[in-house]
């Protein structure tokens, strides 16, 4: 450190003040000793005590020796103020070294001073443990600013990084309360087909109870006429025997009125053998034999009649087993159609309850998608919060960064070196 | 003084109407109580059909009756001699049977008479020239 030039004192010497003579003169001597004193304890070095002008011996030795300890005091107070234009001098000249040190920002050499003075020796050594301070404070800011650099553009780069999380969260959050919306609408829709489904499930299931109804109904229906069927084939049996017996009725009928036309062909015969004789006898035998021919004609009606009888019987017969039989088969494909009622109606139960399941579920999870739109538009404003405060933190971390060059900058001046 | 008449004995054979004289008629019996034995079936007449009525033959000498079988028996029917007619040369030679010796027309329909007993020999003799295998 370059030393510091000298310069003149600005504080100006102390002069010793002019004796004023007295205001009067004292009455006695040791008044005017006294009030010699009183002076010289106001500072006024300079007053003569004059012992000649004392009488008395003791007041002259006393003024003898306050006149000799008077010119001491005058010789020391002239020392004292050289030596205070000295340090002062100094400690101007250590002043103006430490601020040229601190304006210049060279911190790398001593302080030297042109005045050499013990008292100035604390003073030069508190200047030099400023500056051993100031040194060691400008390297750790150096040091600081350097770091401090670094980590704010750590932090503009993650605070950069958070600004585009931000935002891309942001428009993901946007997307997802979008998606919850049409869910909630989703959500509505399925809640409102569930609800259908379960009006639709139970008025089938009204329909199939019904059905149940009819086809025990039909059941009952074919059971009966299962049993209609077996009453009219015995009654048919019974028709067919007693028609067979008619036919053996008949037979003998007609067995009869063959051998009456037989009797009655023979008779007329013999009577027209016997010529005129037997006219009578031929008469009666026509007769006979037109009666026995009309019989038969019957029986042959008859015969007919009980062919066509038993035709009809047989047909009847055939129609009632036909009858049983598709009584029986009805019964099966009733007794098949009600277990397949009843897989339905247990179905369509199934069916309502889980129709009506799912419609509360659905109406569940519409209030819990409104309850997540809700959620995810409060997530979504506070993301624009978050996206703003990024922002405002990319601006305060790119300010921080110039801030800290400019530190940097500012520390550069300072020469520790 | 009236005319003098013939007794004719109507009978069907197939579709066919014919007439026999009552004289040669031993009497009318049922076929199906008859049995097989003297039945005489497949004349010259033409062939059966209901086979109801067995017209009983008188067999000539003594023998043995026998029985045409017939499909009905009409009846009998008094008939003015002269309105029998003999049968025509040319229906003679067509019919090829000795056993239709005239006709007469009832209702206007001409019904073939028939000799029984020329029938039923005729039909014996064609019986006994071929004779069915054993």
């Amino acid at each position: 450190m370059a030393q510091s030039p000298a310069r003149p004192s600005k504080k100006p010497t102390r002069k010793p003040a002019p004796a004023k003579a007295p205001a009067r003169r004292p009455t006695s001597d040791a008044a005017t000793l006294a009030a010699a004193v009183a002076e010289f304890a106001r500072g006024k070095f300079d007053v003569k005590f004059r012992p000649e002008d004392y009488a008395d011996p003791g007041l002259r030795l006393v003024a003898e020796a306050l006149d000799s300890a008077g010119g001491d005091v005058g010789t020391q107070l002239k020392e004292f103020n050289e030596r205070v234009q000295n340090v002062s001098h100094g400690v101007d000249e250590a002043i103006e070294a430490l601020i040229r040190l601190v304006v210049q920002g060279d911190l790398s050499g001593e302080l030297r001073l042109s005045v050499t003075d013990a008292t100035l020796t604390p003073l030069i050594a508190g200047i030099g443990q400023v500056m051993e301070t100031l040194k060691r404070f400008a390297t750790e800011i150096r040091e600081a600013a350097l770091q401090l650099s670094t980590s704010s553009a750590e932090v503009l780069a993650a605070a950069t990084q958070n600004e585009s999380s931000t935002a891309a969260q942001a428009s993901a959050i946007h997307e997802t309360t979008a998606t919850m919306e049409e869910l909630k609408g989703a959500s509505h829709q399925i809640a409102e087909n569930a609800q259908m489904v379960a009006a639709i499930a139970e008025q089938t299931l009204t329909g199939a109870r019904q059905g149940e109804g009819s086809i025990k109904l039909f059941m009952a229906s074919m059971e009966k006429v299962r049993h209609n069927a077996v009453e009219v084939d015995e009654a048919i049996g019974k028709l067919s025997k007693r028609v067979e017996r008619i036919g053996t009725v008949v037979e003998v009928i007609d067995e009869i009125a063959d051998r009456s036309d037989l009797l009655a062909l023979n008779a007329a015969l013999e009577g027209a053998k016997a010529g005129e004789a037997g006219r009578g006898f031929s008469i009666v035998a026509a007769e006979m034999r037109r009666l026995a021919e009309n019989v038969m004609e019957s029986t042959k009606e008859i015969k007919n009649l009980i062919t066509e009888i038993r035709e009809s019987t047989h047909a009847a017969k055939q129609a009632s087993d036909g009858n049983k039989r598709e009584a029986s088969e009805g019964e099966k494909l009733g007794g098949a159609a009600m277990t397949s009622v009843s897989g339905i109606l247990t179905g369509i139960q199934e069916t309502s309850d889980a129709a009506r399941v799912i419609h509360l579920a659905t109406q569940q999870q519409r209030t819990a998608t409104e309850q997540v739109v809700l959620s995810m538009s409060e997530i979504e404003e506070v993301t624009r919060s978050a996206q703003s405060g990024s922002r405002q933190a990319t601006g305060a971390a790119s300010e921080l960064t110039k801030l800290a060059e400019r530190l940097a900058e500012l520390v550069k001046r300072f020469k520790v070196d | 003084m009236t005319e003098p008449v013939s007794e004719l004995l109507m009978f069907q054979v197939g579709a066919r109407v014919f007439a026999s004289t009552v004289r040669d008629v031993v009497r009318i019996g049922n076929v199906a109580a008859a049995g097989s034995d003297g039945l005489i079936e497949g004349t010259s007449l033409g062939p059966t059909f209901a086979r109801e009525r067995g017209i009983v033959v008188a067999a000539p000498e003594g023998g043995v009756e026998s029985t045409l079988v017939v499909d009905q028996v009409l009846g009998v029917r008094s008939v003015p001699e002269s309105e029998i007619q003999p049968l025509p040369a040319f229906a003679a030679a067509v019919i090829r049977s000795g056993a239709v010796s005239g006709l007469v027309l009832f209702d206007e329909a001409p019904t073939l008479i028939v000799d029984l007993p020329t029938l039923v020999r005729e039909r014996l003799a064609a019986a006994l020239a071929s004779p069915s295998p054993a």
